[in-house]
């Protein structure tokens, strides 16, 4: 086959044309508005680019708007600019809730900012699905990756329970896991507000009933569910009030762990009150 | 005036800056070190200019050179580009002349007394990248030091290190360029040589970020060094940042995404046929995680960012790049009028 014939062959997929049928001229209009430091091919520095965004925007966009129905609450403790970190609870089998998040933030924020979820690092191991998240933004959770976006003023999204988090048993749902501290050592380092974010209903959409251990790409397991699909459970997105990290630390406290575990014990409790506070609103009313 | 003796003279890179520092009236002498004889040396006639034809490996000449030339020219900079670039080539010489020639160098240069300054050109190669490591390499990022590592990469490695381990400890000001991939042909670019099919494979299901270096921009970097009162390790990224799979399109080939399993023999077969210089087992990890030098380093200490683009076929000869304003942000383009990535 002719080199040309080949070119054209592989570029008849294209995320824009994709992303201008599916995604409405609103939605699209903001991400045109993203904050991106383009290097001249359309992608910055991590590979993001913002026709990919578009396109996660339209793959997102009927989970988000039909299926979860996410409701958010607290988007205006959104910092609208500078270095910022969404600190959230970690459930649901495959991670529907970072997705739900990100496609709320992108909707809610003004000017809009796509925050920069953070992948655990066998993620980016995985065929596909690492180029497809690069693409819309996400990072491997390595430590200089991270000091580069907070540097370049980008919006982190992470986990701090990570896979032990998304990987829970359906018993242990609601239930915070081991809260690591690295997000709060970043932030006191780059004197970034931490907002506590906390996911309610995506506990219950996958119940997760065997893991398999798997010697692919480092994955720490295979996940077993109850169902193929997630459940149509209710989505509901709490963001706090942001903690103001500069004021209250310096910056070379990040080297201080009783300094550090402090501030990661604080986000770790807003969430659970977060959590609480979202649960006794929703009740039993969990498709609802 | 100060001068400057460049090794590696008669490669594209070095001609490029040999030329470069002739026409820069506040150099003085300049002693362009190569492979080739006198006669076969493609340099041109210059009163500033001196030609000596060495091979590095040769310990006795490079003593000869500096306490002989140098020292009457009363050099003040050595500027170090003389590695090996064909990876296809190994073995001890081929170490010698990476390794043994530059720790030389670096010692004959701490005894000199008229120099003052020693500018090394190492590689973003030497960097070791995986899944747990940064897309954004800063100088602090680990190095491969991996025994698995080809001796292309090893020689590398332990060249930079040798530099590396005198800063501080001598009175040279030394200064370590780890420069992104020069995408140019001659300069041992394995990606240049990887283009080079109109078919290229490439890993099913990844596409990594890579950062491209003009001559233009390597050259500038190598001149900022040698002017700066710096010293340390810089890198040096080049303008051009976009993915692997962009890269094949913009220089007019044509991706083909195979199972990883099957580059190897592919391209090692590639390499018996055509005697082409690509080898895969040099580039199977930055073919499947991205790695893009940060330059902040060397904007902020040597004034260097990276102005010239590649040019691309079809697109011309790029304009300059402006420097870049604080903001990193740039204006937004709606999605339908975007569609070029010219500047």
């Amino acid at each position: 086959m002719h080199a040309g014939a080949l070119a054209a062959h592989e570029q008849w997929f294209s995320p824009r044309r994709v992303a201008r049928t599916l995604v409405p001229p609103g939605l699209l209009r903001r991400i045109d508005a993203l904050r991106h430091d383009d290097r001249g091919h359309g992608y910055d520095r991590f590979g993001m680019h913002r026709d990919w965004v578009a396109l996660a925007a339209a793959l997102t966009r009927s989970l988000y708007e039909h299926w979860f129905r996410v409701t958010a609450i607290g988007v205006e403790h959104i910092p609208r600019s500078g270095p910022a970190i969404l600190a959230a609870n970690h459930s649901g089998t495959l991670p529907f809730d970072a997705m739900m998040i990100w496609a709320d933030v992108l909707r809610h924020t003004d000017p809009p900012r796509a925050p920069r979820a953070v992948l655990d690092h066998f993620v980016t191991k995985l065929p596909f699905f690492s180029t497809v998240f690069t693409r819309a933004g996400a990072v491997g959770g390595s430590r200089g990756n991270l000091h580069a976006l907070l540097d370049d003023g980008e919006l982190i999204l992470l986990f701090p329970e990570g896979v032990p988090g998304i990987g829970k048993d359906f018993r242990e749902r609601y239930r915070l896991q081991l809260w690591r501290v690295g997000h709060a050592e970043l932030a006191i380092h780059h004197g970034a507000p931490i907002v506590p974010v906390a996911v309610v209903g995506a506990e219950e959409q996958m119940p997760q009933i065997a893991r398999l251990k798997t010697p692919l790409f480092g994955a720490p397991y295979l996940p077993i569910a109850l169902t193929p699909f997630p459940l149509p459970v209710h989505y509901r997105i709490y963001y706090g009030e942001p903690i103001p990290v500069a004021e209250r630390y310096h910056p070379g406290e990040s080297d201080v762990p009783a300094a550090v575990e402090e501030l990661a014990q604080e986000v770790c409790d807003r969430v659970r009150a977060l959590l609480e506070l979202g649960l006794a609103s929703r009740g039993e009313a969990i498709f609802r | 005036m100060s001068g400057v003796l460049v090794t590696g003279a008669t490669a594209p890179i070095g001609m490029a800056l040999v030329r470069s520092l002739l026409d820069d009236g506040s150099v003085g002498p300049i002693i362009a070190v190569g492979g080739e004889s006198a006669s076969r040396a493609p340099l041109w006639r210059h009163p500033r200019l001196t030609y000596v034809p060495l091979d590095l490996a040769d310990a006795r000449g490079l003593r000869q050179l500096l306490f002989g030339p140098a020292l009457e020219k009363r050099v003040e900079t050595i500027v170090h580009l003389g590695l090996h670039a064909a990876a296809t080539q190994v073995g001890p010489r081929i170490h010698r002349l990476n390794v043994d020639s530059t720790r030389l160098l670096l010692r004959l240069a701490e005894r000199h007394s008229t120099i003052r300054r020693f500018v090394f050109r190492s590689f973003g190669e030497v960097y070791r990248m995986d899944a747990a490591q940064p897309h954004i390499l800063r100088e602090d990022q680990p190095l491969n030091l991996s025994v698995h590592a080809p001796q292309w990469i090893r020689d590398r490695v332990e060249a930079d290190l040798t530099v590396c381990t005198r800063m501080g400890l001598s009175r040279l000001k030394i200064i370590d360029l780890r420069f992104a991939e020069i995408f140019a042909p001659g300069v041992g670019s394995q990606l240049y040589d990887y283009l080079a099919s109109r078919i290229c494979f490439r890993p099913l299901g990844y596409d990594p970020m890579m950062n491209l270096l003009t001559l233009a921009d390597a050259v500038r970097a190598i001149e900022l060094a040698q002017r700066r009162n710096a010293q340390g390790i810089f890198n040096i990224p080049g303008a051009d940042v976009l993915p692997l799979s962009g890269a094949i399109r913009k220089w007019g080939r044509a991706p083909v995404p195979v199972p990883g399993l099957l580059l190897g023999p592919l391209y090692r077969l590639r390499t018996l046929v055509l005697g082409t210089d690509f080898r895969y087992d040099l580039n199977h990890w930055r073919f499947h995680f991205s790695g893009v030098l940060d330059g902040r380093r060397a904007l902020e200490e040597l004034g260097y960012e990276p102005l010239h683009r590649v040019a691309w076929p079809g697109e011309g000869e790029p304009p300059p790049l402006q420097r870049r304003p604080e903001s990193a942000a740039e204006p937004a383009m709606p999605l339908g009028a975007r569609g070029s990535s010219r500047p």
